[in-house]
Parts: C-alpha cells; sequence; structure tokens
C-alpha cells in the first residue's frame, strides 16, 4: 500500500518521489506514469510556487490503494479541493459513499472542499477507474477568487469548530466532462500550466455555483441518509448514461433507487438542485455542445443525441442556453 | 477598481479595470464611434497587453498615436499581443460598433503559467526583435466566447450589480480571458510548428479576393447600375462566399458595406452644403429618395434633413 504523507508547507511533486520510491514507476517533466504491473495512467502536478497547487491523478486498476495523507498544522491557511471521480470500471457503475471513519475517507466520487488546517486524508482504492484533482488553494487566493460573491460563508462554515471538516457534494455531469477533457489533453498540453489554471479556474465557478444552489435549497442539512445518497447517484448515473436516448421515465428511475417516485423527485433536487428531467436535458445538451464544438452538423448532433427532428433539437438548445445551435456556431 | 486613461479625451465609456484573482488585470472597451482612434489603456507596468476586439466595420490597427503611423488591417475576432508600454491604438472608420476585451500578463506572472513553454520563449522573442504586435485569429467557438464575455462584462459596468448570479461574473470574466489567452497561444504555438492554424480564413487568396472587391466596390459604389451581382460575374464567387468571407473581416455583410460607403459619401456632401438632399441621393445611387432617407438613418440614427439643419445651425 503506497502511503504519502504531505506537511502543509511541502509541495506536490514530494509525492512523486515517495510514490516512485514505492512503485516501478517512471517521472519525466513532472508526470509520473505507472507503469503496466502497477496500474494504467499518470499522476501530474502544476502550478508550483503560483498558490495554486494542483495534483491530477488519472488512472486505473492500480494493484494497491493509494493513500495521500496532508498534516494537520497549527499555521495552515489553505483550502483543499477535490475533485474525484471513481468508477467500478465493468460495470461503469459509480463506487459509493462509504461511510468516512475517523475523518479518513475511502474515496468515492464527490467534490469537497475542506480546511487544509485540519488534515486530511484520501484513499484512492485499487481496481477502480479514477480521475481526480486536488487543489490546494491558499486562503487569501480563494477570498479574492470569491470576494464578490457570498465569500464568508464557506469560510465560516469551515472555520466553526463545531462545523463540519470538510463540506461535501455529490459530482455532476459538468465535473465529469470537465474532468474528462482535462485528463486526455493535460500532458501533451504546450501551455500546461496555464491550461491547469484555466481549469481549475472553471472547476471554481462550478463549485461556488453548485454551493449558491445547495445553500439555498438545504439551508441546514438535506436530511439525507447514506442509503438515499447512494440510490440518488445511482440514478444520476443512469440519467448521465441516457443522453443518446430518451428520458427513461419515472417509472424506470424509481424502481432503479427504490424510492417512489415522489420521494424520488424530491430527494433528488434536494442532494443535486435540479429536476430530474432538468438534469437529463442539461446533461444531454451539454453533450451536444461538444459535439457541435467538434464542428459535427447541427443535423447530426440533433440525430447523435437522440432527437428524430432537428428543430426540436434547436428549440431545446436555445432555450438552455439562450440562443440556437446556428447562432453558436456564428456568432457575427 | 474605476479609472479614467489622462491621455483619453474622447467621450467614451470610462474603463474599468478589473484585477483578475489569477493575478491578469483585465479591461473591457466598448464604443461606438466615427472616424476616432481607439487608443490601448496603459497598466502602467512591464508586461504583455493581449487585446481581443470584435466590432462592426472598418477598423484598422495603428502602432503609435499620431496620423503618420504604420497601420493594418483588422478583422473581428483578431487577437493581438504587444509589450505593454508600446503605443498602439484602434482607428476606426465611420460609424463603428467596437468591442475588446483587454488582458494584461504582468511581467511576473508570466515565469509561472508561460515561462517553461519554448513557443512562449519564442514568441517573447519576436516581441523583443521588433515585432510591434503579433495577430492571431479567432475561431468561431472563441468569437462567441468573447462577445458573450463582452456582453455580460458590459451588464455589469452599466451598474446592475445586485445580487443573484450576478456575483459569479468576474470568475466568469477570468474563466473567458483564460480560455482564450489558451487558445490564442495554442494557436500561435500550432503556426509556429507549421501546422495551418484553426480559423475560418487566413488564406492569401481569400484575403486578395476581399482586397479586389473592396477596390472595386470604392471605384464604382456611386453608379445606379451598380450591384452585388455585377461583383459576383467580376470575381467568379458565389454570393454565401463571398457574404462569408466580408463578414469575418468587416463584421457586416457586403450590402451592409456598400450602403455604408455610400451614406458615408453622402454625408460628406450633404455637409459641402452644395447639392439638396435628392440630388445626392440620386448621385450616389439611389433610385428612390425614401429608400435613401431609410438608409441614412439606419446608419446615423438620424434623418438626412434633421443632419442637414444641424450642420446649418452650427455653421
Amino acid at each position: 500500500m503506497s502511503y504519502v504523507s504531505l506537511e502543509n508547507s511541502e509541495s506536490f511533486l514530494k509525492c512523486f518521489e515517495v510514490i516512485a520510491e514505492d512503485k516501478s514507476c517512471i517521472v519525466s517533466d513532472s508526470v509520473l506514469y505507472f507503469s503496466g504491473k502497477t496500474g494504467k495512467g499518470f499522476i501530474t502536478a502544476a502550478g508550483i510556487n503560483t498558490g495554486i497547487e494542483v495534483l491530477a491523478l488519472n488512472v486505473s486498476m492500480l494493484t494497491d490503494d493509494l493513500t495521500i495523507r496532508f498534516q494537520p498544522s497549527t499555521d495552515a491557511s489553505s483550502y483543499i479541493l477535490h475533485f474525484d471521480e471513481i468508477e467500478i470500471p465493468a460495470k461503469g457503475d459509480s463506487d459509493l459513499p462509504v461511510t468516512s471513519m475517523s475523518g479518513v475517507e475511502k474515496g468515492h466520487s464527490a467534490v469537497s472542499i475542506a480546511d487544509a488546517g485540519r488534515g486530511k486524508t484520501i484513499v484512492y482504492p485499487r481496481e477502480r477507474v479514477i480521475r481526480s484533482l486536488i487543489v490546494r488553494v491558499r486562503k487569501s487566493s480563494l477570498d479574492d477568487l470569491i470576494k464578490d460573491f457570498d465569500a464568508g460563508t464557506i469560510g465560516a462554515i469551515l472555520d466553526s469548530p463545531e462545523g463540519p471538516a470538510s463540506l461535501t457534494w455529490p459530482i455532476t455531469f459538468k465535473y465529469r466532462l470537465l474532468l474528462n477533457d482535462f485528463m486526455t489533453e493535460i500532458v501533451q498540453h504546450p501551455f500546461r500550466e496555464l491550461f491547469t489554471i484555466r481549469n481549475v479556474s472553471m472547476l471554481m465557478e462550478y463549485l461556488l455555483q453548485q454551493f449558491f444552489v445547495m445553500q439555498k435549497l438545504a439551508g441546514e442539512g438535506n436530511g439525507l441518509s447514506s442509503q438515499d445518497t447512494r440510490s440518488l447517484s445511482r440514478v444520476e448515473q443512469h440519467l448521465c448514461s441516457q443522453y443518446k436516448k430518451e428520458f427513461p421515465g419515472i417509472e424506470k428511475l424509481s424502481r432503479i433507487s427504490a424510492m417512489s417516485p415522489t420521494s424520488l423527485k424530491t430527494k433528488f433536487k434536494r442532494y443535486y438542485g435540479e429536476t430530474l428531467f432538468g438534469y437529463y436535458q442539461k446533461n444531454k445538451l451539454e453533450h451536444a455542445r461538444k459535439l457541435l464544438d467538434s464542428k459535427i452538423p447541427v443535423k447530426v448532433v440533433a440525430t447523435e443525441i437522440g432527437y428524430s427532428n432537428p428543430s426540436h433539437f434547436t428549440l431545446a438548445f436555445k432555450k438552455e442556453y439562450g440562443f440556437s445551435p446556428w447562432h453558436y456556431l456564428n456568432p457575427h | 477598481m474605476k479609472f479614467q486613461d489622462p491621455e483619453q479625451e474622447q467621450p467614451m465609456k470610462a474603463l474599468q479595470v478589473l484585477s483578475l484573482p489569477v493575478g491578469l488585470r483585465a479591461a473591457v472597451l466598448k464604443a461606438t464611434v466615427d472616424r476616432q482612434d481607439i487608443p490601448l489603456p496603459d497598466f502602467h507596468e512591464e508586461g504583455y497587453v493581449i487585446s481581443f476586439i470584435n466590432f462592426k466595420g472598418d477598423v484598422r490597427i495603428a502602432t503609435g498615436h499620431r496620423p503618420g503611423d504604420k497601420e493594418q488591417p483588422a478583422s473581428p475576432g483578431l487577437g493581438l499581443i504587444s509589450a505593454a508600454g508600446k503605443r498602439m491604438s484602434f482607428r476606426t472608420g465611420a460609424s463603428v460598433s467596437f468591442a475588446a476585451l483587454v488582458l494584461f500578463v504582468p511581467k511576473g506572472w508570466v515565469p509561472h503559467f508561460l515561462g517553461a513553454n519554448t513557443p512562449f520563449r519564442k514568441l517573447e522573442q519576436e516581441l523583443e526583435e521588433g515585432a510591434n504586435i503579433i495577430t492571431c485569429r479567432l475561431g468561431r467557438r472563441q468569437l462567441s466566447q468573447l462577445s458573450s464575455a463582452l456582453n455580460t462584462a458590459g451588464e455589469r459596468s452599466s451598474g446592475s450589480n445586485t445580487a443573484g448570479e450576478e456575483p459569479l461574473s468576474l470568475l466568469d470574466l477570468q474563466n473567458s480571458a483564460l480560455a482564450l489567452l489558451e487558445y490564442f497561444l495554442c494557436n500561435r504555438h500550432r503556426s509556429l510548428l507549421g501546422v495551418s492554424p484553426t480559423s475560418d480564413i487566413e488564406n492569401e487568396d481569400d484575403l486578395s479576393l476581399i482586397r479586389e472587391v473592396e477596390s472595386y466596390i470604392s471605384e464604382y459604389y456611386c453608379s445606379d447600375t451598380f450591384t452585388v451581382d455585377s461583383i459576383l460575374k467580376k470575381t467568379y464567387t458565389s454570393y454565401h462566399r463571398l457574404n462569408f468571407l466580408f463578414k469575418s473581416i468587416h463584421g457586416m455583410t457586403i450590402s451592409e458595406y456598400i450602403r455604408n460607403k455610400r451614406i458615408e459619401k453622402s454625408k460628406e456632401m450633404i455637409a459641402d452644403n452644395v447639392k439638396s438632399i435628392s440630388q445626392i441621393a440620386y448621385e450616389i445611387g439611389y433610385s428612390s429618395i425614401s429608400n435613401y432617407i431609410l438608409a441614412f438613418k439606419k446608419v446615423y440614427q438620424i434623418t438626412p434633413g434633421k443632419y442637414k439643419k444641424q450642420i446649418d445651425s452650427l455653421a
């Protein structure tokens, strides 16, 4: 079992030394490649010395659990953000939250923000497909980033001694798409640092948006049991995978979640801040947008994501983004 | 943070320089102007200035503030990088609506985020060796991102800073800025490697075609037998192709371009105060005076008669 422990001030590159020593890995140009024996994929670090430090993991089929531990420290003045997506490969199903015991979190797909001062341990389980970004950002930088925003709230929640050690949200399709893109491009990108900082900045925006919505919806706690969240993320997974087909229908979804349709609807909204159909539709159109970006004609995109009639697609697109696909392609 | 550029006396919207959290600074220029120089804002610091421009009309880039300076044509969706402190301005034609996102990259930022890259070093070298500006055209995707960023930034500065999703706009602007910057540098990088940059019009043939058409238009636009069809016959292009090229260079269709030329000319003729308006309309190739009045109103938001009165009252 690989075990990395980082002091508050230590650079993420330290990770590499430890992992590389432990396993037969290859380090080149601040990218660590796992060799075939120990797993597939890479880990890379970026943003050293810039106030925002990023560790990106894109690995699958590790033969061992990988543990990264941030030491608690008193002079801490940074936050640790996580964007983890962990899948069980064969079934394509998400690994579900395992109740965290004494601050040790067994990895699961989630987005979270925590005060680095309290320390944090993350375990990346073996034999999974893992896409994860760990961002360490100085408190002052984050405050800068969100000073316009309802900034105090996140800080206040994390700072209050009786509050939770970290704030956690479910991962949504937005993060997933971004993480996917990020991981495919990061290694050969000519401007790696710039690329990283852009993506982190976008992730921050998503995170703040999500925080904003959830804060409004939930108030104090969302009152969902861990079994509920497990079912809900199963539903979410299913919804996302269905973007090429029609909306699965509430009966099917309620069967998957083992909840009644009504409670599924309310709970989904409480957990994801979005109605079932709204979530499905947004994911679908986001896929459509990516297809349009790769210069695929509108008609083809429409059929590709399961619209039999291109004008229905145009209408839906316009409703979501405020402009038609054609205008999206021809901004003049 | 707001400040007014001291050298800038034109009646333009107060420049708002926003500090982006990531360490860049951004300013949004927005104006509807008539034959004016729009200078780049001065950031009073060493670094690089990268501007992304979008406009409708005729704009040239001048490397200096005086009339005799070197000029080069611009096109909507152009990105340009120059060393900060170099004088540079956008010289506009008649009634141009112009918008730009100006990014300032401080020198200290470069080693952190760009320094390790050979492509950027090459760019720096080129700039040091006397190239005043280096340009790169944005793709359609980026252009739409630019215009939406400029729009939201405009709303922001117009004072509607209330609660809601508004507070995220700074982060939003930062995201657009970083994305554009990344695209710009990557595209430059690609063209340095010898791969043709991914843009819609970069082709010499297309550019020379446009120049040819422009000169043809400026020669014949006053004749009443002049039509777009005659251009097509002369240049052997399709209407759609020509329109597409015109849009990407001037941000307007070919007929709009011709109309603007004619109306501009007529405005000068009105100011000369020799001929009557109906005479002018006929001379610049309009067969009906009401068509001419409508066209004039579209370009200058005033009827030619009222314009004439204004001029008379000034004299």
